[in-house]
Order: C-alpha cells, then structure tokens, then sequence
C-alpha cells in the first residue's frame, strides 16, 4: 500500500526513456506534476493500479483465464456435452503428453495408447497403458463443429491426436473430456457473473438512486425493507426460489433464470453504496444549480450524481463478481442450479462426493484449481481496483 | 436508564418488523408453489387408489382453511408462529414440521454458533498482532489465508478434507453421529460421539468466517491505530500491549460486535451445502432435502424462517450490547438519531 504516492508520479512513465533534451531538474518535475495534475480519473485509476504488483498478477491471470473462458470452444479439442464422448475411455486418467520415452525422443509430443480389458478379479473394466503405441499430438486440427461466441461456427481446434482422442485433464463417467468441459465451465460461469452483476447493477442504480436522492421517509422505508432482505441468509433463499423451476424447462432457460435470481438477490449491498454516496452527493451546489434550471429528479441523478463516482460502482461490481460465481457454483452444486448439458464447476462437481471417487478417480477435482485461480484473481484485481480509485489511499500509512 | 429502555424497545419493535417482513416474504415463497395441500394431499390418496372429484378438492381446502384470502392465511400463520411456535403440519410428509424438525434445529444452530465464537477467538487476537506488527511476512501469509478463506467456497474445503481424509485414513468422517447413536436418545455417550464428530463441520464453517473476521478485525485495528488519540496515548508513555488493548482496541470492538449478525447470516448459506457434502443429519440437510427432492415448501419455509429469525435475534442482541459497552451509541441514540 505504502507503494502508491500520487504525490510522486513515475518520472519515467511521464518523460520516457529517453529524454534527448537535457532538461533541468525542475523541469521534469514541473512537467511530471503538470501531467499529474491534467490526468484523467481514469489514467490516475491506472497509474496507481500498475505499482500494485499483486494486483497486476493477478490481472494477467484473470485476461488469460477470461480468454481461455471466450475461446474455449477453439481451445477445448472436444465438445464437452455427451455429443463429444470418447466411450472407450470412460473415467480415464489424464494423459500427459511427453516429448521421450525409452524408445527414444520425438519433436512432438505424444500420448500413449490404451487397451481395455475386463479384470479377471472383480469384472470391472480396467484401462491399461500401451507404451509401444504412440498418438501423436497434432496441432489446428478439425474436430467436433462449435458456434464461437454463439454465432461464428467452425470445426477448427487447437490441438488433438493422430488417432483415437486426447485427455489432458482425463474423462468422466460418460467419457466426456474433462479439460474440455473445464473450458466451457469457465465461460459458463462468467456469463452468469455478468449477467448477474447486470441485474444487480440496474436494480441497485434504480432502487438505490431514490432511496439517496430523495431522502427522507422514502429512504427509511427502503432500507427498511433493504436490511428485511438482508437478513434472510442468500443460498437457503436461492433454493427455495430455484426449487419454483419445472424440470421441462430447457437448459438455457434454467440458465437464464437462475441469473436472475441471483442477480435480483445481489443488489441491496451495491444499492446501500449508491444510496450513501448520493445522500452527501445532493447537497453540492451543482446539484443545487440544476434543479433550479428545473432537471427533473431522473436527469439530474443521471446526468449529474452517477457520474461523480461511476469508478466506484465498476469497482464494486468487480468485487462482488466473484461472489456471485460462487452463489451458482454452489447452487449447481447441490442440483438445484444449471443442470448437465450445461458445463459449470457445480455441475461437474455433483458426483465428487462419492467414495469411488475420491479413492479411485482424483482428476474431477482438476477444475476446482482453476476456479481458484479465477476466484482468487478477480478478489486481488478487485482490491487493486478499489485501493487505487482511493485518492488518499496513498496518503494513509 | 429510561433511555436505555426507550432504547432496546425501539430495537425490539424493529426485529419485530423484520420479523414480519421475512414471513410475508417466506410465506409468498410458499404460497407461489403451483398446486396447494389440499390438490396435493388428494393426489397422494388417488395414488392409493381412491378416486377423488373437484368437490372433495373444496371440502378439504375448506378443512385447511385454503378458501381464505392470502393475506388472512398469512396473518393466521404469522401468529401460530409467533405466539405458539406451531408452524403447522408438511402437507406432503403430513407430520407435524416442529416434531419432523425436533432437535435438529438447535443442532444446527449450535454448529453454526460454535463456528462463529472460534472464528472470533481466533480472528481477535491473531488480527491485533498482524496489524500491529511489521513482520512483511506475517502480514503476507495472513493476507494470503484471509484471500483463500474468501476464495475457496467451504465446501470445496469440505470436498478436500473428504478427499484426503479418504485417501489417508480411509475414513470419510462425515455424518453428525456414528451408526449406533443416530437413532438413540441423548446420553453422555451420545454427547462424546457427536463431538468427536462434529468439529469438522464446525471446522469447515469457521473457516471462511475466520477469514472474513480476521481482515475485518485488521483493516479496523489499522485505521483505529492511525488515529489522533493513539498518537496522544503514546505520547503520554504508553506503549506495547496495554496501549493496544486500552484504545484502538476497544474502539474497533463496535464494529466486529456490530457485524455478528451478518457473520452468523454468511455461515447459514454454507451450511446446507456441508450437510450435503459431510452427510449430516440437521436442519440445513432438512432443508435442501425439502426443496431438492420433496419440493415441501411448509418444511423450506419454516426453516428459512427459523434462520432468519435466529439472525434477527443477534442482531438484536449485538445492537443491545452495544448500546451497553459504547456510551456514544447510547448517546446517540437518546439524541434521536436512532
């Protein structure tokens, strides 16, 4: 913390490298100040958040795993619905491709093949691993068809094998590539996020706009009502209201409202910030001015109050984006959120808790480390995010 | 001491209010469910094979008193709940929802609230001593505890613990009793055997309450140690311990008292999601088996109630003591800005 000092601009970031005019000492510094000075919210914001080395990892982290989220139907080598199954290969181990082996070395890495038998001691299928069959890894091959982004279809992948399939991160029950589903997992939860945080966000704008803005009996009524709803513990609330939905209904309308839900249940922490914010925000003299030129309430809380401090409403939604990918991680987890067809951590996670499991097939628990890292990157960018549109962050000790 | 009255009357009469609220809203939630008792209760005896018309459909709302607008259903509710602590009966298990909950809620609060106390215990002091102290990696660890506390939901803890604890000891340790004392009454035995078990949940709740109180308590020992009145303390030769525990310490106690009540609200949310996982037989494994798989909304209802009712009760309770150890708020609140 103690690193931010917006006192003392980066002279290097302002002047650049290479200075060919020699200039005095007060010079850059009047031209580091002045520049400082002139800077937009936007490009303090950024200035700030860049020292914040943590912050800035964590901000690498989170662009990969989005693009990996956006891509992955490109970067998955199969589909991740039962469409895509490898059914040779059910809850098969990950494989690893290696560059050598004692047959010698290759410039391209390969996986081994696999042949199933049935144990002679209790029946159960059992894969073992041929190390004289070689599959090579091959790259940009045509592979099951997608819709990237829902609309741009192609066939194209990143990667797969000569023959037979490729699981790096192993299969489950019904074949499906689990690397593959750990992709889509990651898009899945995003666009709930989003949506969710779209929700909660007009809501909080709406509902805590007025509550500030006018103040008074209408405020005391609203947070009445506002601290009534945050009392009622959230997930206990989530499953009666997920309980409403009829199993007919399709995967994507499951999707849909269940961003809802959870995107209408997120608003009152956002809205008590609005609120709050606007309560000491209308008595500015500006606010003043406009209503004498007869703004009606909606424009001036539009146009005037909202933009005073739209870097603190980005920030909070940032910061509460992951808690809103665990509510559906959860949700899904005890099966009343997204349902199978449909690719989330929760959904993937459902039969974890069995024995056969947990002592024979530990690659489920692959994709819980990569929303760990999701999670845990949009927490540290969100703290970075808020510590740097602190103007006195910096000041404090 | 007539304020202090005036005081906690106004307090009550608000969780009173909240109280109302969170049933209107538990029971809309109930009411919203398609299909009333009655369909439901005459479906199960045309199952049985009893055919059954529209007319006997009536006669049995007429019964339950189904006929009634919504409002007096609710109003009749609210009071069997308030002043009789009668939630009614679960049309679709047709008991009694207080026998079917039985001990199983104070169990489940007792859990939770053991997970909150040792979530302070430890948060306390272990956040006093990081904030005051220098130690980059201290600081840097706790820091990195808090952010995994907060990133990684309590039952993906829970999966991990089931996973190793399977994988090493061969034992999934999970359910609240061991077979022979599920079914039996309470007994010391019985006791010894639920507490043998029952620290993992506990454990796994507190985990990211630890979390969460521990930045709290640290980011308010911080910016009470930057105040003007520390500086004027040490100034006056205090130092170390005593200074710590006498000023900023005490200042930054109103807040965390102050957020109890929202502490116990974040490990009601984990709870059925542990049960699920660890298998446990209490009211948040009642709950997701009554929406999950009954779809039975009295059951839901009351138990969602319960909880809230639970964290209405702490907040009342944190407001009072506040009110109690902090003069200004008592102050305050005879000034009239409650």
């Amino acid at each position: 913390m103690s690193q931010i000092d917006p006192t003392k601009p980066n002279l290097a970031e302002t002047t650049g490298p290479t200075v060919s005019v020699v200039e005095t000492e007060d010079a850059v510094a009047r031209r580091a100040k002045e520049a400082y000075f002139t800077a937009t919210q936007r490009q303090l914001i950024w200035a700030r958040f860049k020292k914040n080395r943590t912050a800035m990892v964590a901000a690498t982290i989170l662009v990969a795993l989005i693009l990996m989220g956006l891509f992955a139907p490109f970067l998955s080598p199969y589909d991740p619905t039962v469409a895509g199954r490898d059914k040779d290969y059910l809850n098969g181990a990950p494989q690893i491709p290696k560059f050598c082996d004692h047959n010698g070395c290759s410039a391209r890495p390969f996986i081994y093949g696999f042949k199933t038998e049935r144990s002679p001691v209790n029946l159960r299928l059992v894969t073992t691993v041929d190390t004289e069959d070689r599959r090579y890894v091959q790259f940009f091959v045509t592979g099951d068809d997608y819709k990237l982004f829902g609309f741009i279809p192609g066939s194209l992948h990143l990667f797969g094998v000569d023959e037979g399939y490729i699981h790096l991160f192993g299969t489950d029950d019904t074949g499906k590539d689990i690397f593959s589903r750990t992709l889509h997992a990651i898009y899945t939860s995003l666009a709930v996020g989003t949506l969710g945080v779209l929700i909660s966000f007009v809501l909080a704008l709406i509902i805590g706009g007025v509550a500030g803005y006018f103040g008074g009996v209408t405020d005391g009524i609203i947070q009445m009502v506002t601290d009534a709803i945050r009392t009622i513990p959230i997930i206990p609330l989530f499953m009666a209201i997920a309980a409403f939905i009829p199993d007919t209904w399709s995967s994507e309308m499951r999707f849909f409202f269940i961003s809802i839900i959870i995107g209408f249940i997120n608003w009152p922490t956002l809205a008590r910030r609005v609120r709050t914010h606007l309560l000491v925000e209308r008595n500015q003299e500006y606010v003043l001015a406009s209503q004498l030129c007869g703004a009606p309430a909606g424009h001036i809380i539009r146009r005037h109050l909202l933009p005073s401090f739209t870097s603190y409403i980005i920030v909070d939604l940032v910061i509460s984006f992951p808690y809103i990918v665990l509510s559906e991680t959860a949700l899904s987890f005890i099966g009343l959120g997204l349902k199978d067809p449909v690719n989330s951590l929760g959904v993937m996670l459902q039969n974890t808790t069995s024995a056969d499991v947990l002592l024979n097939y530990q690659w489920y628990f692959i994709p819980v480390f990569f929303f760990i890292a999701l999670v845990l990157a949009f927490v540290f960018v969100g703290d970075g995010l808020r510590d740097a549109a602190d103007p006195y962050a910096g000041q404090k000790k | 001491m007539l304020q202090f009255l005036q005081f906690a009357t106004v307090r009550a009469a608000m969780a009173l209010f909240t109280l109302l609220m969170v049933s209107l809203i538990v029971f809309t939630l109930m009411e919203l469910v398609p299909g009333n008792c009655a369909e439901r209760y005459l479906a199960f005896k045309n199952t049985q094979g009893s055919g059954i018309s529209v007319a006997d459909i009536e006669a049995e709302e007429r019964r339950l008193g189904l006929d009634r607008p919504f409002l007096v259903r609710w109003g009749s509710w609210v009071g069997n709940v308030f002043l009789k602590g009668e939630f009614g009966d679960s049309c679709i298990l047709r008991l009694n929802i207080n026998d079917l909950l039985g001990d199983k809620f104070l169990i489940s609060l007792g859990i939770c609230l053991t997970a909150l106390f040792l979530a302070y215990l430890i948060a306390i002091p272990v956040g006093i001593i990081s904030a005051s102290s220098n130690s980059a990696l201290l600081n840097g660890s706790l820091r990195f505890v808090s952010y995994l506390g907060l990133a990684m939901p309590n039952f993906l803890l829970a999966l991990i613990i089931m996973l190793v604890s399977t994988v090493v000891f061969g034992d999934s340790m999970t359910g609240l009793f061991s077979n022979e004392y599920r079914n039996a009454d309470w007994s010391w035995a019985r006791v010894g055997d639920f507490l043998s078990r029952a620290w993992l949940p506990v454990f796994i709740l507190g985990w990211s309450a630890t979390a969460f109180a521990l930045q709290t308590v640290r980011a308010l020992m911080l910016d009470e140690q930057a105040k003007l009145y520390v500086t004027a303390a040490r100034a006056r030769g205090l130092f170390g311990r005593r200074l710590l525990w006498r000023y900023p310490a005490r200042h930054a106690l109103g807040p965390i008292v102050n957020s109890l009540g929202f502490d116990l609200n974040r490990i009601f949310n984990e709870l059925p999601i542990v049960a699920l996982i660890l298998t446990l037989t209490e009211a948040g494994a009642l709950l997701l088996e009554a929406l999950a798989r009954s779809n039975d909304q009295q059951l839901a209802g009351a138990i969602i109630f319960l909880l809230t009712a639970s964290i209405v009760a702490v907040n009342f309770i944190t407001d009072i003591a506040l009110a109690l150890i902090d003069p200004r708020i008592r102050k305050s609140v005879m000034g009239g800005a409650a």
